[in-house]
């Protein structure tokens, strides 16, 4: 192959990789035209062919820088946020349906959304301590700490939340703070009047979304199974189990210590115990055969 | 676990046993610029009878898929079962990685688009990894799920630029799995529906199973 046509066949290759948008291998390769140019004298002086190169490396790299400095979260249509939410909820539960589609907001970066869709959760009381430290973390995500703490503020000058919760978004938000270096001092939440703390006690309790059983006896001994929460009621979590895991229904006895479980809530992963609260076959409908397990989870 | 009559496997497909719905999810994945956008672009301008729907497609500059493409379609009545399909991709570039675990999130049936330039041999592996990882993490399983691989840009090699051969496509992505694959020209529609169809077919059986689906 001649010097023309090895010259010809790298720019043919350099510029489809940039019509493919490969603009890194793009660039390697007007890299090596420009490498062999200059490293041959017949072409090093050409200085015309050289400037030709040259500029479209450049070009390239400018097409790299804005890629590079294009932000990451477009605005999108309130038809898309729509569809996220839609298609990013899995759950058969509506209201945690409801929150995993603000949380896939979040996720995708429309958090001006999120925090809208997590304020209409806690009007609506869906999981509404979750839905508040969801929207704080939005607040703070957004660099906008001033709005997380104007937004505590709001809550505690409210009814929304008992005292117990409150304190618990406060400690939250402080050391979410903490962690950015912002060393503010968050009004104090005042003592809850008595009968309240009962009352509110069980709607504290962390919402479960799924959950791990690490396996420390039996036939499963050193397996980890992880579950999907179908339901929650306080601390007592369920799971559908299909009727053909034989090992797993007959592990699960109802009075089983389960000693090492680990649960994931969507702001939280947490390790516990718990028991076996109830085993039973579905009897009609879809599952059928299938079988509904409950465990109490009793802490850490 | 996840999705009707499921077992550690979780999938996504919902069976509405009263009106007879199955609806399923495909997702193509593969490395970033590989052709699973044109692969959903060429379905939706093909298919249009098949859909109601536009395509949706959350891009960044230089086209480049950011958050993912979603096509919804109707393959119509299959054994007394109105079928709807989502086909999503993912972000193929590796600082996705997040997104493309959400995407791939309850998925039925996966389209593995590999890119045929030999420029792009890493990547493809790379891709093929973490879909493996990522399918891993919701307890699913590559050598189970229904997949097909598609050798995407082999009109490329006519242009004078080194693309791999199809052998060494094979035995770098699919010497273990022995997923059905095409070769393909996403561009130019070619291979595009056989992929998708091979895949369809596949989810559906494996979904025919799970769920007892009968007529």
């Amino acid at each position: 192959m001649s010097d023309k046509e090895r010259i010809r066949l790298l720019i043919r290759e350099a510029e489809l990789y940039r019509k493919q948008s490969l603009l890194e291998e793009s660039k390697e390769k007007y890299e090596e035209i420009l490498e062999f140019l200059q490293g041959h004298e017949r072409y090093s002086k050409d200085k015309k062919l050289i400037d030709a190169v040259q500029g479209k490396i450049r070009t390239v790299e400018g097409a790299l820088d804005e890629i590079e400095n294009t932000p990451e979260t477009p605005e999108l249509s309130r038809e898309v946020h729509e569809l996220i939410s839609r298609l990013f909820s899995f759950s058969e539960n509506e209201e945690t349906a409801a929150m995993e589609g603000a949380i896939a907001l979040a996720k995708f970066g429309q958090y001006d959304e999120a925090i809208k869709s997590f304020k209409e959760l806690i009007q609506e009381g869906i999981m509404p301590l979750v839905a508040a430290k969801n929207a704080l973390m939005c607040h703070l995500t957004l660099s906008s700490a001033d709005a997380a703490i104007a937004q505590f503020k709001q809550w505690l000058s409210q009814e929304t939340f008992s005292a117990k919760e409150l304190r618990y978004l406060r400690l939250t938000l402080s050391d979410h703070l903490a962690k950015r270096g912002i060393g503010v001092d968050l009004p104090q939440v005042s003592e809850p009047i008595p009968g309240e703390v009962q009352e509110k006690e069980e709607e504290g309790i962390i919402d479960i979304s799924s959950f791990v059983v690490r396996w420390a006896n039996g036939p499963l001994k050193g397996q980890r199974t992880e579950f999907e929460v179908s339901f929650q009621s306080g601390n007592t979590i369920s799971t559908i189990i299909a009727a053909q895991e034989k090992d797993l229904v007959d592990a699960f006895k109802p009075g089983l210590q389960l000693s090492d479980i680990e649960c994931f809530s969507p702001i939280a992963v947490f390790k516990g115990k718990g028991i076996v609260a109830d085993m039973k076959k579905i009897s009609s409908g879809r599952r059928q055969r299938d079988y509904s397990l409950d465990i109490r989870i009793e802490g850490g | 676990m996840k999705g009707p009559g499921s077992g550690i496997v979780g999938y996504m497909a919902v069976f509405n046993a009263k009106d007879r719905v199955i609806e399923c999810k495909i997702v193509y994945y593969g490395p970033g610029r590989s052709g699973k956008t044109t692969n959903l672009e060429f379905i939706f301008k093909a298919g249009k009878k098949y859909t109601n729907s536009d395509m949706v497609s959350i891009n960044t500059k230089g086209d480049r898929t950011l958050f993912f493409d979603f096509l919804p379609i109707g393959l119509g009545k299959i054994r007394g079962c109105d079928i709807k399909v989502q086909l999503y991709t993912v972000p193929g570039q590796a600082k996705y990685s997040s997104t493309r675990k959400l995407v791939l999130k309850n998925v039925d049936g996966v389209v593995f688009v590999a890119d045929s330039l030999e420029i792009r041999r890493k990547e493809n592996l790379a891709s093929l990894k973490d879909l493996q990882q990522n399918l891993a993490e919701q307890n699913m399983n590559i050598f189970m799920i229904p997949l097909v691989i598609q050798y995407n840009k082999r009109d490329l090699g006519d242009q004078g630029v080194p693309i791999m051969p199809m052998e060494l496509m094979e035995r770098d992505l699919n010497s273990k799995l022995k997923a059905p694959s095409f070769e393909a020209s996403a561009v130019k529609g070619k291979g595009v529906g056989d992929t998708l169809r091979k895949c369809l077919i596949l989810t559906l059986k494996h979904l025919q199973k799970e769920l007892k689906w009968t007529q």
